[in-house]
């Protein structure tokens, strides 16, 4: 009995460690412009990475469907039956894969929208605090800062936390004045609830210095 | 049990906290927008002072262009003490930060207490407060140390408004006059005259000192002269021609270009012992030396390869480098004063332009954008190039902020400006 519950434990464990291991690294970089970039949460990748069966789907009907074309062609009485039980399984295989096919397609056009109204707004919020973050001059070194932002529906600035501030006095300030410089962003509001929810509610900004001399 | 749960809380947490991240790589080209109060003063005190004091540290704050003013004119209030001070009548002009302050009399002597006070207004809070006393004749002095902390707390770099800087005035085709003044172009004093050409002056680092080649004598002649006495004497016979002359940072050496028998290398000249020992030994040219900021290199510019080009050697091992391969001109080097990178003169097509190059990386970056730039110098806070150029055939000195925002010139003068040198910091 020890050992089953031991045997049962290590397995239980592996299957948590490659869980682990899994989604730490599934947490792609997604690009938005040449330098910027916008991280996917977990929760979009986990429904992306479902695999859509369209492709393969689409081949059994196709071979389903010359398969029921050569049986008519030779019209044979003895295979009436056979032909009858194949086209109810053809029909059914059909039904099977187009219901999958279609929710397989409402899942992705539902994900690609979302993926392009993340991007939207995370462009829209990037182009914003550009427009008033006033970098410090002669930044030699390469500096990264992080904060967190907790906005309402309505767009506006909950409270923002320099999270993990950079080795660099005057980068950090600069990046608190920018974020005191700005209490809205208006065009959140106009997000769908459930993209709000999951990446706007709480999200980070990652201010960057390259540490090139201009 | 207990490792399960808390590997299985690892999960969740990392799951729950995977949250979106958004890069900010790129900054805004606006300048801040500081607003300088007219200073409040104390009774028997002229209205005026007051003004003044607050005009003399904006012209500083603005002298490289790296911020914008409020004008007087537009300002809602004039506050003086804190408990006047309100950050909305700021934070509707677009002001980011406010400067207010008073000038109270102390003795009869015209000894004064200026006291001053810097607002963010964005993030409404006072960041610098402080107090100075000072001579009522010196009131130029007090702006210039008020403007360098202002200037400190904003930009987090050390303030330079009372460095100082040499240059060489060609006033007409046969006078040249080696001259100094404050880095506003104030106070300009000339430390020499001659009919023959003046060239490469360099600052001592304790200021008192600069270090040039005149051709006084019919051949290049290194001087040092001392800013206090005005006395000069010759670095004498060292070689045939002798130029180039550079001060280590500890101020105990020169390194400098001697020619014997017609082929320019780089040595070092002890001061103290007046003995000089070689680094260099190229049938090439190798000239225009320069020190690392922790004295353990020199930049200086060869043609060995067919061009001129930008080497450094250690000065124990004598190991030598090549830092530049972009081009067929790269001359005039000098480091940051981090050390980390290095500045030059950079030929393209025939323009040549101030250049930056980081010594970890392999590509140069081109800062100016007018054609016949020379001799560039740096601000000893690593923030400010100033540089000859030319417009025409008149010489002036031109300058760049490193983020590339600002550009400027300086005060035109009398006659073509070159070679400019920028002091160090007084309290190095």
């Amino acid at each position: 009995m020890n050992k089953i519950i031991t045997s049962f434990h290590t397995l239980l464990l592996l299957i948590i460690f490659f869980s682990l291991i899994f989604s730490i690294f599934s947490m792609p970089k997604l690009k938005v412009s040449k330098n910027e970039s916008i991280k996917i949460n977990f929760y979009e990748m986990s429904e992306l990475s479902k695999p859509s069966r369209k492709i393969v789907s689409n081949k059994k009907v196709t071979s389903i469907k010359k398969n029921k074309d050569s049986k008519d062609s030779k019209d044979s009485k003895d295979s009436k039956d056979s032909y009858t039980n194949s086209n109810n399984l053809s029909d059914l295989l059909n039904n099977s894969f187009l219901k999958k096919d279609i929710k397989n397609e409402i899942s992705k056009i539902r994900l690609t929208k979302e993926r392009k109204n993340i991007i939207k707004f995370s462009s829209i919020i990037q182009n914003k605090i550009s427009s008033i973050w006033i970098k410090p001059n002669s930044l030699s070194e390469t500096l990264s800062a992080k904060v967190l932002i907790r906005l309402a529906p309505s767009g506006e600035i909950l409270d923002f936390e320099l999270e993990e501030p950079s080795s660099n006095k005057s980068f950090n300030e600069s990046i608190l004045t920018a974020m005191s410089k700005i209490f809205f962003f208006e065009e959140i509001a106009g997000a769908d609830r459930k993209v709000f929810e999951t990446n706007f509610r709480n999200f980070k900004l990652v201010f960057k210095s390259s540490g090139e001399i201009r | 049990m207990k490792r399960f749960f808390l590997i299985l809380i690892l999960i969740i947490s990392n799951n729950i906290f995977s949250i979106l991240e958004i890069e900010i790589i790129k900054g805004s080209d606006n300048l801040s927008k500081i607003a300088f109060v007219p200073f409040a003063v104390n009774e028997g005190l002229e209205l005026s002072q007051g003004e003044n004091l607050a005009k003399l540290i904006e012209s500083n704050m603005l002298l490289f262009g790296e911020f914008e003013n409020l004008d007087k004119a537009e300002m809602l209030a004039f506050p003086s003490l804190e408990e006047d001070f309100f950050y909305r009548d700021w934070k509707i002009q677009g002001v980011d930060f406010s400067v207010i302050g008073k000038i109270n009399s102390v003795n009869i002597l015209g000894n004064l207490n200026i006291s001053y006070t810097l607002f963010n207004i964005n993030r409404r809070i006072k960041v610098l407060e402080g107090e100075i006393i000072g001579s009522e004749n010196n009131i130029d002095g007090i702006a210039k140390i008020i403007s360098n902390r202002i200037y400190e707390k904003i930009t987090g770099l050390k303030g330079i408004f009372d460095t100082k800087l040499a240059y060489v005035i060609n006033s007409d085709s046969d006078t040249y006059q080696m001259c100094i003044s404050d880095i506003d172009g104030k106070n300009e004093r000339i430390l020499f005259t001659s009919k023959s050409p003046i060239m490469s002056p360099d600052w001592s680092p304790d200021r008192k000192k600069i270090a040039y080649v005149s051709f006084e004598n019919g051949i290049a002649e290194i001087f040092i002269q001392d800013l206090k006495t005005g006395e000069r004497d010759s670095i004498q016979a060292l070689g045939m021609t002798n130029s180039a002359p550079v001060w280590s940072p500890n101020g105990k050496s020169l390194a400098l270009v001697v020619s014997f028998s017609g082929n320019p290398d780089i040595f070092l000249y002890s001061i103290a012992s007046k003995s000089l020992s070689r680094l260099t030994n190229h049938y090439a040219i190798d000239t225009e030396p320069s020190w690392s900021p922790d004295s353990k290199k020199i930049i200086f510019t060869s043609d060995r390869s067919g061009s001129p080009q930008l080497y450094e050697i250690n000065t124990s091992s004598k190991r030598q480098k090549r830092l530049t391969r972009d081009g067929t001109y790269n001359a005039r080097g000098r480091y940051f004063p981090d050390g980390k990178s290095i500045f030059f003169v950079h030929g393209n097509n025939g323009n040549f332009q101030i250049a930056t190059k980081k010594l970890s990386s392999r590509f140069i970056q081109t800062l100016t954008s007018t054609s016949l730039d020379e001799s560039p110098t740096i601000s000893p806070n690593g923030n400010v190039i100033i540089y000859a150029t030319k417009k025409g055939s008149k010489g002036y000195l031109g300058g760049i902020t490193l983020n590339g925002k600002s550009r400027f010139s300086l005060p035109v003068k009398n006659g073509s400006v070159r070679e400019p040198a920028w002091s160090p910091l007084v309290n190095k």
